[in-house]
C-alpha cells in the first residue's frame, strides 16, 4: 500500500547552525497509511507539533527526508502539490480564520487553488453540509463559540479536498462540548469521507478512537501500535507523562484485584460487557 | 467597548433597501464623485443642493435619519473648534469686520469660510458614513479589490492590500477583546487606570499595550502559518467564489449620479462663490 506520508530518519533542530540550536526531533521514522486515523501524543514539548509541521512542508528537515505521496518536501516546487494532499488545522481557531463571514472563510483555500467559481461554490456547500454548518453560513466568526470556530476551520481545510488532514491539538482551546463535537467530526470524516486523519492530542479519550497511535517524548518516537496494545503497557505510558484512558484504568485495576475483566479495554461499551459477564 | 458605541463611521446597518442592494463599486464611485464635488462647492446654493441629494439618499436607504444625525454628534467639538478658528483667522483685504475681541477680529470673509469648511467636513463625513452604513465589509472589500485591479499594471499589489484590509477588519474585534482582558487582569492586580495625573495615567498604559502588541505578533505568526497551509501564496493565481455583478439598479444609480453631477457642476460654475 502506498503511504501518504513517510518520514525517513527525520531530524530537526530549531535555529540550526547557531549557538542557540535546539534539537527538536531525533531520527523519526513514521508512516501515515491511506484511510487510517493516527494519533500522535506526547507531553508538551515532546516534539509532536514540530513533527506535524513537517507533514505539509511548513518545516523542512535538518537531516533526513519527508515524502508525501512520493514527493519530497525539500523540493520547493512540490510544496503546492503537497499542501493539496495534506491539509492542516491548528490549535487556536481564532488565529486561522481569515474572513469576517464563515462562508467566505471556507472559500479561502479553494480560491487559493485557483479553482473555477462554480467549483468553489460547490465545495463550500459540500464542506458546510458535511460538517452540519449550513446554519452558520453567513455568520461572522466572532459570533461563534470556540468549538464552532474550530469546525469552520476544519471545513475550510475540507473544502480543499485533502487526502489527509493533520489536526494539531484542535481541541486544546475548547470546552468539553466543543471537544466532543470536533472529535466526532474528525471520526466522521475518517469513516465516511475516507479522509486520512492525523490527530495530535494529549487527551487519551480521543486517542481511543484512532486506529493507531504513536507516543513521542523528548523529540523521540518512543512507542507505536494500536491504542489497545500500548495502553496495556501502562507503566511505560505513564513514564512518558501521559495518562491512561479512564476505561483502561478501571479495567486494569479490576484485573489486578483478581476480577475476570480483560486488562486491555479501551471503550466504555467493552467495559460494560465485561462487567455484565462477571455475575 | 463604550468607545465604539457612538461612532457610526464604519458600522454596517443591514437592510434590504435599493441602496443596500447596489453593487459596492457603484456606491464607492458615487461616494468619490460626491466628495470631489464637495471640494469644489463654494456657495450656499450648492450646499443646499448637496443637502437635498444626501437627504434623498438617506430616504431611499431606509436608515432612520436620526441615526445618521446621531452619528455626527461625536464630530461636533471638532467642527465647533474648526469653525471658531476659521472665523478669526481667515481674512481677505477688502472684507468688513463683524466684531473685534482682544487681538482677534472676526470678518465677514472669515464667517463665510468657517461656514463652508464646516459644511464640507460635515457632508464628507455623512457621505462616507452612508457608504459604510449600507455596504457590508465583505462587499466593500470586494468592491475595492475590483476597482483597484487595473492599478496592478503599474505595480500596485491591490489584491494583497485588500487581503490585509480583510484580515485587519477581522482582527479588530479580537484585539479589542484582548485589550479588555489585559486591562481587567491589571485592574484585578490593583492598577487604578482612572487615578493620577496625565503622565501617571499614560505610564499605566505601557503594561497594557506591551502584552497587546506581543500577543498581536504571535497571532500574526500563527495566521501566516495557517494561511500558508491553505496554499496562500499572494494574489497571483487566486480565483474568487463571488464575483460582483452590476444590475439594472446600478445603471439607474449611475444615471442619477451623472445627472446630479451635471446640475451641480453647472451651479458651481455659474453661481458666484461666497468667498
Amino acid at each position: 500500500m502506498e503511504k501518504i506520508i513517510e518520514t525517513i530518519d527525520l531530524n530537526y533542530s530549531y535555529r540550526a547552525g547557531t549557538s542557540e540550536e535546539v534539537r527538536a526531533l531525533y531520527d523519526i521514522n513514521i508512516s501515515v497509511l491511506p484511510g487510517e486515523m493516527l494519533a500522535i501524543t506526547g507531553q508538551n514539548g515532546s516534539g509532536k507539533s514540530t513533527l506535524a509541521r513537517h507533514f505539509n512542508g511548513l518545516l523542512t528537515p535538518s537531516a533526513g527526508d519527508v515524502i508525501v505521496k512520493g514527493l519530497s518536501t525539500r523540493n520547493k516546487e512540490n510544496i503546492k502539490e503537497i499542501r493539496k494532499v495534506v491539509g492542516m488545522v491548528f490549535q487556536n481557531p481564532d488565529n486561522q480564520l481569515i474572513s469576517s463571514i464563515v462562508e467566505e472563510d471556507i472559500a479561502f483555500g479553494p480560491e487559493n487553488l485557483g479553482l473555477p467559481q462554480s467549483e468553489i461554490r460547490e465545495r463550500v456547500n459540500w464542506a458546510l453540509h458535511t460538517l452540519n454548518l449550513e446554519k452558520l453560513r453567513y455568520e461572522p466568526p466572532n459570533n461563534l463559540s470556540a468549538g464552532q470556530k474550530q469546525q469552520v476551520a476544519i471545513a475550510g481545510v475540507l473544502a480543499m479536498k485533502p487526502e489527509c488532514m493533520v489536526l494539531d491539538e484542535p481541541t486544546a482551546h475548547l470546552d468539553p462540548r466543543g471537544r466532543r463535537e470536533v472529535l466526532e467530526s474528525s471520526v466522521r470524516l475518517n469513516k465516511e469521507e475516507g479522509i486520512t486523519i492525523v490527530l495530535l492530542t494529549h487527551y487519551m479519550n480521543e486517542v481511543i478512537h484512532c486506529d493507531r497511535m504513536v507516543i513521542m517524548d523528548n523529540g523521540r518516537l518512543e512507542m507505536q501500535g494500536t491504542p489497545r496494545e500500548i495502553f496495556l503497557n501502562s507503566k511505560e505510558v505513564k513514564k512518558m507523562g501521559l495518562d491512561l484512558p479512564v476505561v483502561t484504568h478501571i479495567a486494569a485495576g479490576l484485573n489486578r484485584k483478581g476480577f475476570n475483566v480483560a486488562p486491555d479495554l479501551i471503550h466504555t461499551e467493552e467495559l460494560i460487557d465485561n462487567l455484565c459477564r462477571l455475575k | 467597548m463604550e468607545l465604539t458605541k457612538n461612532i457610526t463611521l464604519g458600522v454596517y446597518l443591514p437592510g434590504t433597501s435599493i441602496i443596500h442592494h447596489l453593487d459596492p463599486r457603484t456606491k464607492i464611485i458615487a461616494a468619490m464623485v460626491l466628495i470631489v464635488l464637495l471640494l469644489f462647492s463654494r456657495s450656499y446654493t450648492t450646499y443646499s443642493l448637496i443637502f437635498l441629494f444626501t437627504a434623498i439618499i438617506v430616504l431611499f436607504s431606509g436608515i432612520p435619519p436620526g441615526y445618521v444625525v446621531r452619528g455626527l454628534k461625536p464630530m461636533l467639538p471638532v467642527l465647533v473648534i474648526m469653525w471658531i478658528f476659521q472665523l478669526f483667522l481667515f481674512k481677505t483685504p477688502d472684507t468688513t469686520i463683524l466684531f473685534e475681541w482682544w487681538i482677534l477680529e472676526a470678518t465677514e470673509a472669515g464667517l463665510h469660510m468657517a461656514n463652508l469648511i464646516t459644511l464640507r467636513v460635515l457632508f464628507l463625513f455623512t457621505v462616507t458614513t452612508l457608504l459604510t452604513l449600507t455596504t457590508s465589509v465583505v462587499n466593500l472589500t470586494d468592491g475595492l479589490e475590483s476597482l483597484l485591479k487595473p492599478l496592478r499594471m503599474i505595480g500596485l499589489p491591490s489584491q494583497e492590500l485588500v487581503m490585509t484590509l480583510v484580515i485587519a477588519l477581522r482582527f479588530v474585534l479580537i484585539l479589542a477583546e484582548e485589550l479588555e482582558k489585559i486591562v481587567k487582569a491589571q485592574m484585578a492586580r490593583g492598577v487604578a487606570f482612572d487615578q493620577g495625573n496625565f503622565i501617571q495615567k499614560t505610564k499605566k498604559l505601557f503594561p497594557v499595550f506591551l502584552p497587546l502588541f506581543i500577543g498581536a505578533f504571535k497571532r500574526a505568526e500563527e495566521l501566516i502559518v495557517a494561511m500558508e497551509s491553505r496554499s496562500y501564496t499572494g494574489g497571483k493565481g487566486r480565483t474568487k467564489m463571488k464575483t460582483l455583478q452590476m444590475s439594472r439598479a446600478d445603471l439607474a444609480a449611475a444615471v442619477v449620479i451623472v445627472t446630479y453631477s451635471i446640475i451641480l457642476i453647472y451651479v458651481i460654475v455659474t453661481v458666484e462663490p461666497v468667498i
